[in-house]
């Protein structure tokens, strides 16, 4: 899965039928990604969307939305409500399945088999098919509308899938590595935290990614168990804004282009950082 | 370091090491499974929140025959949820699969398309689908006057035409597959460099190469990203609930699940899990199926290694 190529043989023999349709794709993917962001953003700075809708450019330039958006949404909080939630519950999941994953990948014991068949399970279980159970649970732990609650299911759910990205990364470190560290004296929580995890560091970072990348946009849940305005997270906030703005499409846009650009331009920061993380090390921004 | 007499501080050591893993297990699966599974068999809605019974053994089908027989949109919900998933297997991924051979060639401007596709994956799917609900507003949408160039005075709201709305909300996500793309790309980057040497001493180059060597060689990963996205096809709810709340035919099991469970003013716990039950057993069906289509499909079709040395 690592092994990193070296040159791209393709540069030397690319035909022009190959060329022709890749470029054929890559503009696919640019349209794609690009149309409807690009249509939004000309939305928000028509004063009225009503009067010239579709891809016609605004008539004069109008900021009134984003200057009311700014004034009166507290966008921050939503931030900081949807950073805390995400950023705790990695944290969380990603310590506690490394931890797991190591036993799993290094150690012989009784009842392994059971250990990976359970995460395997969880695969196959869809999170929704669980929705009464676990708002029943969130209620009887007294922990209903609060961001405990997400951070509690945020970090109990996708376990496999960070499971599994960490466990192959554990199976690649040669095992002197380790008898090395034991034979320093090293005690095996030592030797764990000391050695191997900073070597699984690009695993569990792409795991951490994923995980973030998914809590972060997560509405399913936010909008179950959380019902105070001031806790909403970031995705859920946004199905109040049908009714907040039931006229306004100026500020709808606005406030629209205002929640989607942070992780945006935090991507396009760290696009190198993403993109590597994601495709697990072997591509290079 | 595999002996049988294990010290109790490495016993210590790996219970300690699991038993957080095990607890969060236990809280957010294994309970929450039982109880579906049980009160599925039970009476249990909004008149006896507390205390699900049982309805006992002759009539212990009941969620089940009337999730069946009597609730209107279960069959819908069911066949909208399994296109979804069949959807997620033959149209995302091949596109993914073609994208991410794309990105692995270096022409001029790979990087900037790479970088973009993956924008949208960054967006919630809520926001996105709230951006695709105002795309196909009739009052100032960009799809109703493209609609207009081929048949005048249409100004109806697609989301609310049965037919129409199921593609639409279909649109509303299935081409934006970045994450699933860069997962593909990671591991085409990681095809042995000899392997493609290889092919191309034998003379295959570009599109031909990629057909008869890197897909083979990808193969557990187009799988892995298959049931991914088949299943995040099944369970979809968010565009459901952002673009048309049901409406012009377009439920899903998640969406039926949530309505019968939560948002109903009379909400059906039984039945709403009755209703889990089935999207548990079709989450392993789709797992099974993808794992014969991949087998079948690559079945003989192996990589000669040392091949090319004519």
């Amino acid at each position: 899965m690592n092994r990193k190529m070296k040159s791209n043989p393709q540069v030397r023999t690319m035909s022009r039928g190959t060329k022709i349709f890749t470029y054929i794709c890559l503009a696919w993917a640019v349209l794609v990604a690009l149309m409807p962001l690009v249509w939004l953003f000309i939305s928000s700075l028509k004063k009225d969307p009503l009067a010239r809708p579709g891809f016609q450019l605004p008539e004069s330039i109008c900021l009134d939305g984003y200057i009311s958006t700014f004034r009166d949404l507290h966008v921050m909080r939503y931030f900081g409500n949807s950073m805390i939630i995400a950023g705790v519950s990695v944290v969380i999941s990603i310590l506690m399945i490394s931890m797991s994953a190591y036993v799993v990948a290094r150690m012989e014991f009784k009842g392994k088999k059971l250990v990976n068949l359970m995460l395997y399970s969880t695969m196959f279980i869809p999170a929704t098919a669980l929705t009464y159970p676990v708002y029943n649970l969130v209620n009887k732990m007294h922990i209903y509308n609060t961001r405990g609650a997400l951070i509690f299911i945020y970090a109990c759910s996708g376990l496999a899938v960070s499971f599994f990205v960490i466990k192959n990364y554990y199976a690649n470190i040669p095992h002197e590595l380790e008898e090395a560290a034991r034979i320093d004296g090293c005690g095996y929580a030592m030797t764990w935290w000391k050695v191997i995890f900073p070597i699984a560091r690009p695993g569990i970072m792409t795991a951490g990614v994923l995980a973030f990348l998914n809590n972060w946009n997560e509405y399913y849940w936010a909008s179950l168990v959380i019902v105070d305005r001031e806790k909403l997270t970031v995705p859920a906030l946004l199905s109040t804004f049908t009714t907040s703005f039931r006229t306004n499409y100026n500020g709808l846009f606005s406030a629209m282009v205002i929640i989607i650009l942070p992780p945006v331009i935090l991507y396009c920061v760290f696009s190198k950082f993403f993109v590597e993380a994601l495709s697990g090390g072997a591509v290079k921004g | 370091m595999k002996t049988r007499n294990m010290s109790w501080k490495r016993k210590g050591f790996i219970l300690a090491f699991l038993a957080p893993t095990v607890i969060a297990f236990v809280l957010f699966y294994l309970y929450p499974i039982v109880t579906v599974f049980v009160t599925s068999f039970c009476k249990w809605d909004y008149t006896n929140i507390t205390s699900p019974e049982f309805f006992g053994f002759a009539d212990m089908w009941n969620n089940y025959k009337y999730i069946f027989e009597l609730y209107p949109y279960f069959w819908e919900a069911l066949r909208n949820s399994t296109i979804w998933a069949l959807l997620g297997v033959f149209v995302q991924i091949p596109v993914s699969a073609l994208i991410a051979l794309a990105f692995s060639r270096k022409v001029k401007g790979v990087k900037f398309a790479r970088n973009v596709y993956i924008i949208p994956s960054m967006i919630s799917s809520a926001a996105m689908g709230m951006i695709f609900l105002q795309l196909y507003s009739p009052l100032y949408g960009v799809v109703n006057p493209v609609i207009r160039l081929f048949k005048q005075n249409f100004s109806e709201n697609i989301l609310l035409l049965k037919g129409p709305a199921f593609i639409a909300m279909t649109c509303a996500y299935i081409f934006f597959t970045g994450t699933t793309t860069l997962m593909i790309l990671g591991n085409i980057m990681a095809v042995p460099e000899d392997v493609r040497e290889a092919a191309m001493l034998d003379g295959a180059s570009g599109l031909k190469q990629d057909w008869y060597i890197t897909i083979p060689m990808i193969k557990d990963t187009l799988r892995t990203v298959s049931i991914l996205s088949a299943t995040a096809g099944f369970l979809l709810y968010n565009e459901v609930y952002f673009l048309t709340k049901g409406a012009a035919g377009t439920y899903s099991i998640s969406y039926v699940i949530r309505e019968l469970a939560i948002t109903s003013t009379r909400t059906q716990f039984g039945r709403a899990n009755a209703v889990a039950v089935i999207q548990i057993l079709a989450g392993m069906l789709i797992i099974v199926f993808v794992n014969l289509l991949y087998s079948q499909l690559f079945k003989g079709k192996r990589i000669r290694r040392n091949g090319g040395q004519s």
